[in-house]
């Protein structure tokens, strides 16, 4: 017999067998679902099995893993997410906090922009890179026809205000529809960037298209964070003579510290499973430049060579480094609860 | 960020500039994030319904048409065929997973066990495996008949008879590989309802004499419903975007919108105007469905239910 507690103090008794037709179907569609690929992949990591070459399978131990860590390509792609997963989570969280903080304050306008923040959500991950590959067009990207507005505006602004001659902007060649920036400027943009071709734009970019996804999400749950804490405090702080930037530091942030931390590890846990946006955005190029760890195990396994030997080795690589942060994260939403 | 101090009528006399400068800002980032939130969503939407001609201006007035909408339903593209082949796996995935899934969350909840913790936290962390990880065997498993067997114990004429039987581009195999990841969170999403129900109802209930299942059918059931709804929101979001599955499995007889959308990246570029037009079926009812579940945002993304 297994004894029954439920929130209250009571404790009422029912049959194991209970318990075991209740949690049966679960387990076994599970173990099916992801213990077997598990195991199944474990094993194959450790054998050579290409299915172009049928009849070669051989247990190899662990050739496949010191082949990993020899092959510039997997080497390059850990860099790459390692990079990839810095740029999305520094900015998906820090771009959240920002819009929350901005929204903070109740207003009309901050009730309306809340509600807007969902949208996002709407878009599947594949649509995002196409979306925002179609955006960074260099025919017809409308960021490119946004930039050329502002900097043209600021050089407006400027000259307006007597700090410059506003011709001194078209020293770059301001056309139309273009983005050409002033390389006395110094902005790491050139006339002719195109920004997919780039490398470290297009890896940008990509970080961007899920940052673009993320941070609506994040800012909702900070301003669920932030609508729990008592605004006692802030009045208190206030009245106290603290500063904006002193609340900010020595109030919001630690009371925001626990959301913080989930919405960090999930985002890391996201970014090192990158996949969707590499395939319709920028297909892993320029060169390698976007070529994430899921997407070369996708190109090894099913893509050129059907290598299913090296590609589970890969993939285990891989399991290990996310199981790390599954687990903590795991742990944190345990102690929550 | 924006706070500005406190004014008690003590304080203030009559509104300074500077508060008004601060209104000012603030209604600025806010636009901004506006602009920031609805321009790839907006850019999209106008693209749909832009000519052959329009789809590379930057025009905001342009006569809008329905051309990209009847070129992708046509015969070429068949977006009617991938909306069904979307629907059918989002929904019997949807079927499998609830049932299953509350049942666990009523144990989960209600029972202490040996291992209870342990085998919750192996629920929950399997769906934070790679996506590939699962696909690699799966592939091979769906490939031939008998794939869970090594392909050295059969011989290999046998395969060439039955090479048809193959899983692969099913919607069975499809249904399989989303189950990995809808049921995880799935379980837990429903336990943290369970959870908050009080106790009591369910203890009368077992003192009148009622079974496991009776208490779930009637007191469980009806109560947690609105958690119902909003796993299988989650669970229809997710399994509607999923990608790499539908990729690698789908492709030929069982299309996705999903890998319909990646169709439109041909050898010579993305035909732009098609491309939109399949974004804008994909966004249509997951903005729909994105307002019913608002208010439970915050335990989609942290159960994991958010991809």
């Amino acid at each position: 017999m297994v004894a029954l507690a439920p929130p209250g103090e009571e404790t009422l008794i029912h049959s194991r067998r209970t318990l075991f037709w209740l949690l049966t179907p679960a387990v076994a569609l599970l173990l099916l679902t992801t213990t077997y690929p598990l195991v199944y992949a474990l094993a194959n990591s450790f054998r050579y099995w290409v299915l172009s070459r049928p009849g070669q399978e051989r247990w190899v131990g662990f050739e496949n893993y010191t082949r990993a860590f020899g092959d510039s390509d997997f080497l390059n792609s850990l860099l790459v997410s390692v990079n990839y997963t810095a740029l999305a989570v520094v900015f998906a969280v820090s771009l959240g906090l920002g819009i929350a903080l901005l929204l903070q304050k109740a207003s009309r306008l901050h009730t309306f922009v809340k509600v807007l923040l969902i949208f996002p959500f709407a878009v599947s991950p594949a649509l995002k890179g196409f979306s925002f590959r179609f955006m960074l067009d260099s025919h017809s990207g409308v960021f490119d026809a946004i930039a050329d507005v502002i900097v043209r505006s600021v050089g407006w602004v400027l000259t307006l205000g007597g700090l410059v001659h506003y011709p001194a902007f078209q020293i770059g060649g301001l056309e139309a529809g273009r983005l050409t920036l002033l390389p006395a400027l110094k902005f790491p943009v050139t006339a002719d960037t195109i920004w997919l071709a780039d490398g470290f734009w297009a890896l940008f970019w990509m970080a961007m298209s899920e940052v673009w996804g993320w941070a609506p999400l994040f800012a909702l749950m900070f301003l669920g964070a932030l609508g729990s804490i008592d605004t006692d405090i802030f009045n208190a702080a206030r009245i106290d003579g603290a500063t904006s930037g002193r609340i900010f530091w020595h109030i919001t942030l630690p009371l925001l510290r626990p959301v913080i931390l989930i919405v960090t590890l999930l985002k890391i846990i996201s970014s090192l499973r990158m996949f969707d946006q590499v395939v319709t955005m920028t297909g892993g190029g320029p060169g390698r430049a976007t070529e994430t760890i899921n997407h070369l195990i996708y190109q090894v396994g099913f893509g050129r060579g059907l290598d299913m030997g090296y590609a589970s080795a890969m993939a285990y690589i891989l399991v290990v480094a996310l199981s790390l942060f599954a687990f903590l994260y795991v742990r944190v939403l345990f102690r929550r609860a | 960020m924006t706070v500005t101090r406190a004014r008690t009528p003590a304080m203030t006399g009559r509104p300074r500039p500077r508060l008004r400068w601060g209104n000012l800002m603030d209604t600025f980032a806010s636009l901004l994030v506006v602009v920031f939130v609805l321009l790839p969503i907006f850019w999209l939407t106008l693209t749909a319904f832009k000519g052959q001609r329009d789809a590379f201006s930057l025009r905001l007035f342009f006569e809008p048409t329905l051309a990209n909408f009847r070129t992708i339903f046509s015969d070429t593209y068949r977006a009617g065929d991938m909306l069904v082949d979307s629907l059918v796996v989002s929904s019997i995935t949807i079927l499998i997973t609830l049932p299953v899934a509350i049942v666990a969350a009523y144990a989960f909840s209600r029972f202490r066990f040996r291992g209870s913790d342990l085998l919750l936290v192996w629920v929950l962390a399997t769906q934070f495996l790679p996506p590939v990880v699962v696909l690699l065997p799966f592939y091979n498993l769906f490939r031939r008949p008998f794939g869970w067997l090594p392909e050295s114990w059969l011989d290999v004429s046998f395969f060439d008879n039955l090479s048809r039987f193959t899983l692969l581009d099913t919607y069975a195999a499809l249904i399989i590989l989303n189950l990995s990841f809808t049921l995880p969170y799935a379980i837990w999403l429903l336990k943290g309802f369970v959870d908050a129900l009080p106790g009591e109802l369910e203890e009368a209930a077992y003192v009148d004499g009622s079974t496991t299942f009776g208490v779930l059918r009637h007191i469980t059931f009806p109560l947690i419903l609105p958690g119902i709804i909003v796993s299988a929101a989650f669970a229809f979001i997710s399994t509607w975007n999923e990608f790499i599955f539908a990729l690698v499995v789908g492709g030929q007889r069982v299309t996705t919108v999903q890998v319909g959308l990646n169709l439109m990246n041909s050898a010579t570029g993305v035909i732009w105007g098609q491309m939109s037009a399949v974004g804008v079926l994909i966004m249509v009812p997951l903005i729909a469905l994105s307002f019913l579940i608002r208010r439970h945002f915050v335990s989609g993304i942290t159960s994991g239910a958010v991809k």
